[in-house]
């Protein structure tokens, strides 16, 4: 036995009026790729900025008191404290003369982690090896050869290979960098400031600053202020920009489809008119016009899943170079939006359904 | 020829049975900007089981305001409007539609065919709103119309007169004790409304109680009384013991 059933009814209905069925669907498709899109960066976003941030330098500053040495473990512990995702960077000062006479700070670090926490350095060439030296951009003009530079601390000479220049347009460009070890080895001094870069949230730098300070009470750990708060507020930005992006574009899709939905019911006055003479509630009725407006919701939900995981996933390698992979767990926030927007869409052409004069509508009038 | 107002009797009328509509004093108002309009005033007639009645009278005169009431689209302002047996002046809008199904057959001037659906599904949506859908009791009643053989047809692939008779086919599938047609015949040709006149016909000597609106005189003609209006006013008038066909 056959029967007429509600979904048979819902699909020829809906392909009987192809153009305007597809024009909803593509209005809500739309929705729900943006939202999906929008969903998984914003999932992913705080991870995405933190790294991008982690190159602009450190976050906190350790250093012991009265300027003196830290302690020979101190950077060990801190790394293990602060975990693998962070970058804890060594440096250690000191004023040392040119061959050309000229008063300069000698920076010694650590390359290989200086370079991680400091992407924004302007670098032409890395040193590579132990007697190697990068010059700031200014500093370079106090050596007599920057491919052969010598420096004198404390009456002690050190012969270093320039390898490249360093450029930041700070303090950085008026200062010669060389390796810890080989700055130890020449001054006898060890590293009296560690730079550090804690990723998270300002809450969560605020938090591991707080565990630095009590686990070391000797040192002084201070968070470099305008990175932290500038952070944040970027992110805090980026997320309502989201949001108010996302709010414009479900507007704008509801008031699509709004219009596809109004024309729908007055194309089809008549068929309704007709189901009412046949017997139809008004409740039978409506949730049959609600049915055709959820059903291409649910049906945009899935179309603009795919195509919106595919946006975010080249948004994220344009802008991020790494890739965000598809979250199935936006999918219940994308299917709650759409059909949001489907059931605010059908509310005023079901107050017009809600008002039809069957009897005059059957009689042509 | 019998006195006027009462029916008279024709040899060839079929008597009618028991009151399947009852009208007592019934009125229709609608308060608009004018003021008061009575659409329908004191409507008092009685339509007995096995009838065919023709609803007659020129624009304006309340024939559609009446017919909405008999048909359970609408309801009396005042008076009762008892239908087999049950008074539906007082009834809630979810009761009516439900009574609606039950007791009421619509035949439409314009058909008023789902496009989208078949000829055969096109009858099943009556079944669909009144209890449950079949396919097989569905095809009986398109074989009585003589459209069995076309149930798989969308509206578009019918004539003017199949479409008629899908209607009429849909308005039969839940045996109501009430046809209501309105101008059965007004959007076909002469040789279609032969057809669906026949149709009537044989519906009518098989006991179906009709109420037919219609300004043909010959269609009305055809009927076995004729209830008249004329500015909301019901008046009953006899007709000729000649039965005038469309066969010249």
């Amino acid at each position: 036995m056959n029967r007429l059933s509600l979904r048979r009814l819902l699909f020829r209905s809906l392909a009987h009026r192809r153009a305007r069925s597809f024009s909803a669907l593509v209005a809500l498709t739309v929705s729900a790729a943006i939202s999906t899109a929008l969903f998984t960066l914003y999932a992913d976003l705080d991870d995405k900025l933190h790294h991008e941030f982690r190159g602009f330098g450190a976050n906190a500053v350790i250093t012991a008191a009265g300027n003196s040495a830290l302690p020979a473990d101190a950077l060990a512990r801190i790394r293990v404290e602060l975990g693998n995702d962070a970058i804890a960077v060594p440096f250690a000062y000191a004023v040392a003369t040119t061959d050309r006479g000229t008063p300069v700070v000698v920076a010694g670090t650590d390359f290989s982690e200086a370079r991680k926490l400091n992407q924004w350095w302007q670098v032409d060439a890395w040193p590579t090896n132990a007697n190697a030296a990068l010059l700031g951009q200014r500093a370079a003009n106090f050596v007599a050869d920057e491919k052969s530079v010598t420096l004198t601390y404390g009456g002690k000479t050190i012969q270093l290979n320039g390898a490249g220049r360093i450029r930041t347009g700070s303090e950085e460009d008026s200062r010669i960098y060389i390796p810890l070890s080989t700055f130890t080895a020449w001054t006898g001094a060890q590293a009296t400031v560690i730079e550090a870069r804690i990723p998270g949230s300002a809450a969560q730098i605020e938090s591991a600053i707080a565990r630095l300070q009590t686990d070391f009470p000797g040192l002084s750990v201070q968070p470099v202020r305008q990175l932290v708060e500038g952070e944040s507020n970027i992110v805090d930005h980026t997320h309502a920009l989201m949001y108010a992006a996302m709010l414009l574009i479900s507007l704008t899709v509801g008031v699509s489809v709004l219009a596809t939905l109004s024309a729908s019911v007055l194309e089809r006055r008549r068929d309704f008119a007709l189901m009412k003479a046949l017997g139809s509630s008004q409740s039978k009725m409506l949730s049959l016009f609600l049915a055709e407006a959820l059903l291409l919701a649910m049906a945009g939900v899935f179309a603009g899943f795919v195509l919106g995981s595919a946006a975010a996933w080249f948004i994220s390698q344009i802008n991020f170079r790494t890739a965000t992979l598809p979250n199935l767990t936006v999918l219940p926030l994308v299917l709650l939006l759409n059909l949001a927007i489907a059931l605010a869409a059908a509310f005023f052409p079901m107050r017009v359904l809600r008002g039809l004069q069957p009897a005059a509508l059957l009689r042509g009038e | 020829m019998a006195p006027f107002p009462y029916v008279e009797i024709s040899t060839t009328r079929i008597p009618a049975g028991p009151p399947v509509i009852e009208l007592n004093a019934v009125t229709r108002s609608y308060t608009g900007r004018a003021g008061v309009v009575r659409a329908v005033e004191n409507a008092t007639f009685t339509i007995g089981q096995g009838e065919w009645v023709a609803v007659t009278g020129p624009s304006g005169s309340g024939k559609s305001t009446l017919v909405n009431m008999l048909g359970c689209l609408d309801q009396p302002t005042s008076g009762e409007l008892i239908i087999d047996g049950i008074g539906v002046h007082q009834m809630s809008r979810q009761d009516l539609d439900r009574f609606r199904a039950d007791k009421i057959g619509f035949i439409f001037q314009q058909f008023h065919l789902i496009p989208y659906l078949s000829a055969l599904e096109n009858v099943m949506l009556a079944q669909y709103f009144h209890s449950m859908t079949d396919e097989k009791e569905a095809l009986v009643s398109l074989e009585r119309v003589g459209l069995g053989d076309r149930a798989k047809h969308l509206p578009s692939e019918l004539s003017g007169g199949e479409q008629q008779r899908v209607c009429i086919a849909r308005a039969l599938i839940n045996n109501p004790p009430i046809l209501l047609a309105d101008e059965p015949t007004g959007n076909l040709d002469a040789a279609n409304q032969q057809i669906v006149t026949g149709l009537l016909r044989e519906l009518h000597n098989q006991g179906h109680t009709i109420v037919m609106v219609t300004h043909d005189p010959e269609m009305a003609a055809l009927a076995g009384r004729r209830i008249a209006l004329s500015h909301g006013r019901v008046i009953c008038h006899p007709i000729s013991p000649k039965m005038v066909t469309l066969q010249r």
